[in-house]
């Protein structure tokens, strides 16, 4: 009825929103940095890592707990951003990279390249064997389904792509030569941000940075797409670009993300769902505050990781799973409602 | 006994020679008697063993890891036998009479070719000096090789007592540290030979007990002042290899580098722990 005042005062509380998500992440980040097998002191790291030769807690903060942190929150990001994106794009509530291949495809991808020993020659060979395989997994999907794919068929074309995905990160897992690679199955299919180093962020940082740039400002165009592509195309959008940008920029951020923690499942799923109850169902909306959602999500299960009793190795992905897929259950029973 | 044959008087006479032929083969019936004469080994550590105190002619087969050079200190004289995975189907055409396993047998394996009336005999995994010389002992008395035996360990003790005549007084700390961050803490062979070698194994100190990972940040708090690995694979590539390359182990590694401990002196118990106690305690200079 009013629509400038219930848009008015939406825009207002997503702000708000987003403040607020600012804000948790924040507390979230110094909170994450003091986590860790051994308590330390913050100040002090922090001060010594200032200084001329870093002492051991020093180390610690910058060399352990910073780059964990930072990578959680770039790939939780991520997922979180891209499962908003593909929900859009496909109008389809059950699309995520998890499910429509881009980070299954991403581990195979990425797999390749490490275990054939290329990521030793090229550090870069890496994120971009992930980025060209989420790119492949996403493509066959999208072909497979169809451009108007009903969620059933995009589920089956998704679950064809993915189970053929990580049967091959398997065999290559097997037939790798390193005698460590088949104990690693469980960490390409699960995810893991344990053991990072700033190294890992750098990697990780502009492809992220790249695919986040190429995602921001399609609020509108995917706001266009929920009134279908004929719309959105009268709307004077060019849907074709705007799907190669997406799927592209996906790709990007997804391929790298998972190239360096594996493929951590329903994040990318639950994260939109979570936030649309707050901020409405226009896509333009649900971008930023998922990915500040997805970074809190995945921050939030790797520290329940690391609380847990050490020597176990716990997976994040097991966190993120337990969680994410009752979730997925109830979505399904959801949609299944509506349907009938 | 083969002293006398070249005594030419005694050639001259055929029948002399006959008795005496006769004689030396009764005299070897008796002395080998009850040994076994195809002896199957299916675990690198037995098979190491194995290699040491029997000729070729008694040894059916051995694993196939025996032959790979980074795991088996014997893999020169191994290459020339018979090799087996592990599996009952090609034991069987073998027909052993003494089948050897060790700690880590595949156990259907074992109780398969047991169940099938075959000898098997398995020794246990050794973690400490005690262990390793009964361990050789027992296997010695089972391929009947008692003597051989008894100078393995003669020349491995006396080894690692040089070693120990030389050793700093002061205990320098020292963490064995593998791939994924596996360490050896308590009760393993590699906390025995850092021990002989002059070193305290931080690994232990923290608590770790076993084989067992060790977080960077816990590894970082113990302060080792050397890092000494066993590069298992080396020229293949891993997410576990790749954590040797993190910043904090290149920081731990910046004053003294990492000294890789070749995989086969410890990876199984042997006499070939006096090289790795050598190896270990030349990491001082």
């Amino acid at each position: 009825m009013n629509k400038a005042q219930t848009t008015g005062t939406s825009t207002i509380s997503q702000r708000n929103i987003i403040s607020l998500f600012a804000i948790l992440l924040g507390l979230l980040f110094f909170t994450s940095l003091s986590i860790g097998s051994n308590p330390i002191p913050l100040l002090r790291a922090t001060a010594e890592a200032a200084g001329d030769s870093p002492s051991i807690i020093s180390l610690i903060l910058t060399e352990i707990r910073l780059p964990r942190t930072l990578i959680a929150l770039l790939a939780g990001a991520t997922l979180g951003l891209c499962g908003a994106v593909m929900q859009g794009l496909l109008r389809n509530p059950l699309a995520s990279p998890g499910l429509i291949g881009s980070s299954s495809g991403a581990a195979f991808g990425a797999v390749l390249v490490l275990y054939l020993g290329l990521a030793d020659m090229l550090q870069l060979a890496l994120p971009v064997g992930g980025m060209l395989g989420s790119l492949g997994a996403m493509l066959l999907v999208y072909i497979l389904a169809g451009r108007d794919a009903s969620i059933v068929t995009l589920i089956l074309a998704g679950v064809a792509i993915n189970t053929l995905a990580l049967a091959l990160v398997s065999l290559i897992l097997n037939l790798a030569p390193s005698p460590y690679a088949v104990q690693e199955i469980a960490l390409w299919m699960l995810g893991s941000v344990a053991d990072k180093g700033m190294h890992d962020f750098w990697l990780l940082l502009f492809p992220t940075l790249i695919g986040w740039g190429l995602l921001a400002g399609s609020g509108k165009a995917l706001d266009a797409l929920t009134l279908g592509e004929d719309t959105a195309h009268t709307l004077g959008f060019n849907v074709p670009a705007v799907r190669w940008r997406l799927f592209l920029a996906t790709a990007l951020a997804v391929g790298a993300a998972v190239s360096i923690t594996g493929a951590i499942g329903f994040v990318g799923l639950v994260t939109p769902h979570l936030i649309r109850p707050l901020v409405g169902h226009q896509p333009s909306r649900l971008l930023t505050t998922s990915a500040l959602g997805g970074g809190i999500l995945l921050l939030l299960a790797d520290m329940v990781v690391r609380l847990l009793p050490p020597g176990q190795e716990i997976k994040v992905g097991v966190i993120t799973s337990l969680v994410g897929a009752p979730f997925f259950l109830y979505l399904i029973l959801k949609t299944r409602r509506v349907q009938i | 006994m083969l002293s006398l044959l070249p005594q030419r008087p005694l050639l001259k006479n055929w029948s002399a020679v006959c008795i005496l032929l006769s004689l030396l083969g009764a005299v070897s019936q008796a002395v080998f008697a009850g040994q076994p004469q195809r002896i199957v080994s299916i675990n690198l550590c037995t098979d190491q063993l194995l290699l040491m105190l029997v000729g070729p002619e008694r040894i059916a087969s051995i694993s196939s890891l025996a032959l790979d050079p980074h795991s088996s200190y014997m893999a020169a004289s191994a290459s020339e036998h018979h090799t087996n995975h592990g599996k009952t189907e090609e034991l069987l055409p073998l027909k052993p009479d003494l089948v050897l396993a060790s700690g880590f047998a595949a156990r259907p394996a074992v109780e398969l070719m047991r169940r099938l009336g075959h000898r098997v005999e398995v020794l246990p995994l050794a973690s400490n000096m005690a262990g390793i010389r009964s361990n050789i002992r027992r296997m010695a008395e089972l391929v009947g090789a008692e003597e051989k035996g008894e100078r393995l360990i003669q020349n491995m003790d006396q080894r690692i007592e040089s070693v120990a005549r030389n050793l700093p007084k002061h205990r320098p700390k020292g963490i064995f540290y593998q791939p994924r961050g596996y360490t050896s803490g308590s009760d393993t062979l590699q906390d025995e030979a850092m021990h002989l070698a002059g070193w305290s194994n931080v690994a232990a100190e923290v608590g770790v007990s076993g084989y067992s990972s060790i977080g960077l940040e816990k590894l970082l708090m113990a302060q080792p002042e050397q890092i000494f690995t066993s590069s298992y694979a080396p020229g293949t590539s891993s997410m576990a290899q790749r954590q040797l390359q993190h910043p904090v182990i290149r920081q731990l590694t910046r004053a003294r580098p990492m000294v890789e401990i070749a995989y086969r002196l410890w990876i199984c118990d042997g006499p070939m722990i006096a090289d790795a106690v050598e190896a270990l305690a030349a990491a001082h200079k």
